[in-house]
């Protein structure tokens, strides 16, 4: 049945996120945090286009159009490179207040944006240019990429940017591993900062304005440090602090295995059930890449638990780590806590390796709660003997649906889930598994009832 | 589909934005961004090609300091029986080395042009727009202090641009 073959290919193991994957605003989230970041960010974008407004006496002619166009689309290009990179900061705060996957939600469509805008500046600035110079468009572009200050770094900046947008298109992305594609997006830092130079040299707004300079390089210079604070120091600050090393590794079910870490002061870290980190073990071949898991157990202050599914890259290679090896953990992130909850009553519904935030909430949150987990087979259900365990020790319920041969399988529909659990309509609802799964469950649920802000689910965006 | 779909909306809302801005600035030509050198707005400078070389005067006649985007563009005329034989730049925008070098490109061009035309009918020098135009206007009102018979530049500057209120010579008033 359609309902219990949902997408578990390994891809589905990393949380990795698939389009068009929206996450209902829980509570947690307030709509105040969402707000002010709209603002922020609008207003930013209306605060630039003032710039150019105040400083344009008047628009004349075809070429004036275009270069004009190309002034503005220009001016916004470079103040949303700051915004893009402001958003994938890090900051704590406001992965909190807004959710990493709303962050790399707003990233990527702003991404895709921003490509947009680019190439419309470079293409109409020449052609205006072209166009008052009465020169062609490939002499004119020669002489703007070769005479003008900074433009060689520029459209260095340019292209690498061009580059990087083509690799993270969709049907590239599916063709490499995250890994690879995630080292390439890096190099947008590289486009961003080559281009950097020619808006304060060329731009009609910045050259000889101290002011508007002044501010560009607050802009540029506060989006950098927060940066490097947060994705650079903060994490090495941690590293050297909690000297996390791996303590075993134990396979939980076919391509499932859990990794051990123990540190010193792990309280400290403050990781919440249902959290997770960027998980980055400097042994060979996979110190450069961060992978982000979920906490699969409570964190007791001893120790740190993941289970990783192995997806080929970085997670294959998680199964072979020696004990000792060291590790930085960059975190925690993510939303889907027991703060959320406000009623009491949970349910959690867990597709595949989904389990594992839900796994660490099963254990902690309070009240009643239910469990209802679809696997692929009987085998697949990884940390079933745990799971039975903490249902036995507090009284929760699990089902268990698996597809497989000689399965019991149980369909994902509202009459399913209000038959297993008949005060669903009452119950907080913590959703995680592949994107498929995740749809389906969360229409699942508001067809039985519960309210939109009582849904949790967060769909791991990376 | 929808995703398709969004692209497309955001797009067109962009570009509808972008254009709506543009189309709410002023389109007429009393202001000095990018001297347009296109015949429309070129009628002032044609009217006044005649009376350089129809004039007799002989003499160096400094033009207005045209105030421009980047700073003031001035320059000196040297006519010899209303003919133009010479255009010395007194001053370009020299803020930083970008005008600098942006003018020290522009000025030669602008000059031969201005000998070739014998008189203030230049092109804009592409990168230079506002140099170029705050030449051109210099330069004509060198060659009009010339035709009303006055040395040097006592008179006050009709090309204020600066100020936002210019009354420039050329045509297109207000609608």
């Amino acid at each position: 049945m359609a309902v219990t073959t949902y997408d578990n290919r390994p891809r589905a193991g990393r949380h990795r996120r698939t389009p068009r994957t929206r996450a209902l605003r829980p509570p947690g989230r307030p709509p105040a945090a969402i707000l002010v970041a709209h603002l922020l960010v609008w207003g930013g974008a209306a605060a630039v286009l003032g710039l150019w407004w105040a400083d344009t006496p008047s628009v004349l002619g075809a070429a004036g159009w275009l270069t004009g166009a190309g002034r503005i689309t220009g001016l916004l290009a470079g103040y949303a490179c700051a915004v893009l990179v402001a958003l994938m900061a890090r900051v704590p705060a406001v992965d909190h207040a807004l959710g990493t996957d709303r962050l790399a939600r707003w990233h990527a469509m702003g991404g895709r944006f921003t490509v947009g805008l680019t190439l419309a500046h470079v293409f109409s600035i020449v052609s205006g240019y072209a166009l008052t110079g009465h020169t062609g468009l490939v002499r004119q572009g020669t002489d703007v990429v070769l005479h003008y200050p900074d433009m060689l770094k520029a459209t260095a900046g340019f292209l690498l940017f061009l580059v990087t947008a083509g690799v993270s298109a969709r049907a590239a992305r599916k063709r490499m591993s995250y890994e690879l594609w995630h080292l390439l997006h890096l190099a947008t830092y590289a486009a961003v900062f080559l281009a950097f130079g020619h808006q304060l040299a060329n731009g009609a707004d910045f050259a000889g304005r101290l002011p508007a300079q002044i501010v560009w390089y607050v802009l540029y210079l506060g989006v950098a440090a927060l940066v490097l604070w947060y994705r650079v120091l903060a994490p090495v600050r941690s590293a050297l602090r909690h000297r996390l090393r791996v303590a075993h590794v134990r396979e939980e079910a076919p391509g499932v295995t859990s990794v051990y870490v123990t540190g010193r002061r792990l309280d400290e870290l403050a990781a919440q059930p249902g959290q997770f980190f960027r998980w980055r073990f400097l042994s060979r071949g996979l110190w450069w890449s961060a992978g982000p898991y979920s906490l699969s157990a409570p964190a007791d202050g001893k120790g740190l638990r993941i289970t990783v599914k192995e997806v080929g890259g970085h997670s294959a290679a998680v199964a072979r780590l020696a004990p000792g090896t060291r590790v930085w953990a960059e975190g925690p992130y993510g939303g889907l806590t027991p703060a959320r909850a406000k009623s009491g009553r949970s349910l959690l519904l867990a597709g595949g390796i989904g389990i594992t935030p839900l796994r660490a909430l099963f254990e902690t949150l309070p009240g009643e709660v239910a469990l209802v987990y679809w696997a692929h087979r009987q085998h697949d259900l990884a940390l079933r003997s745990e799971l039975d365990a903490i249902a036995g020790r507090r009284g929760g319920r699990v089902h268990y649906s698996v597809s497989g041969p000689a399965g019991h399988t149980l369909p994902m529909d509202a009459g399913t889930l209000s038959r297993l659990v008949p005060d669903i309509a009452e119950r907080d609802v913590y959703v995680c598994g592949p994107a498929g799964m995740a749809e389906t469950a969360k229409r699942a649920v508001r067809e039985a009832g519960v309210p939109g802000a009582r849904i949790h689910h967060e769909s791991f965006a990376f | 589909m929808r995703g398709t779909h969004r692209v497309a909306l955001t797009g067109l809302s962009t570009i509808s934005g972008i254009a709506l801005l543009l189309a709410l600035k002023p389109h007429h030509a009393d202001q000095p961004p990018l001297s347009s050198p296109e015949p429309d707005s070129g009628g002032g400078h044609g009217g006044s090609a005649p009376s350089a070389s129809g004039g007799t005067r002989t003499g160096t006649f400094t033009g207005d300091a045209v105030q421009t985007k980047y700073g003031p563009v001035q320059v000196r005329a040297t006519l010899d029986k209303g003919r133009l034989t010479a255009v010395k730049v007194l001053k370009t925008p020299s803020d930083n080395e970008k005008d600098r070098s942006i003018a020290a490109d522009a000025v030669p061009k602008l000059t031969k042009e201005a000998l070739a035309a014998g008189g203030a009918q230049v092109h804009a020098v592409s990168g230079a727009s506002y140099t170029s135009d705050g030449y051109a206007r210099s330069l004509q009102s060198a060659l009009d202090k010339a035709d009303s018979g006055k040395h040097g530049a006592s008179r006050p500057a009709q090309q204020g641009a600066g100020s936002g209120q210019s009354t420039t010579g050329r045509g297109g008033g207000r609608p």
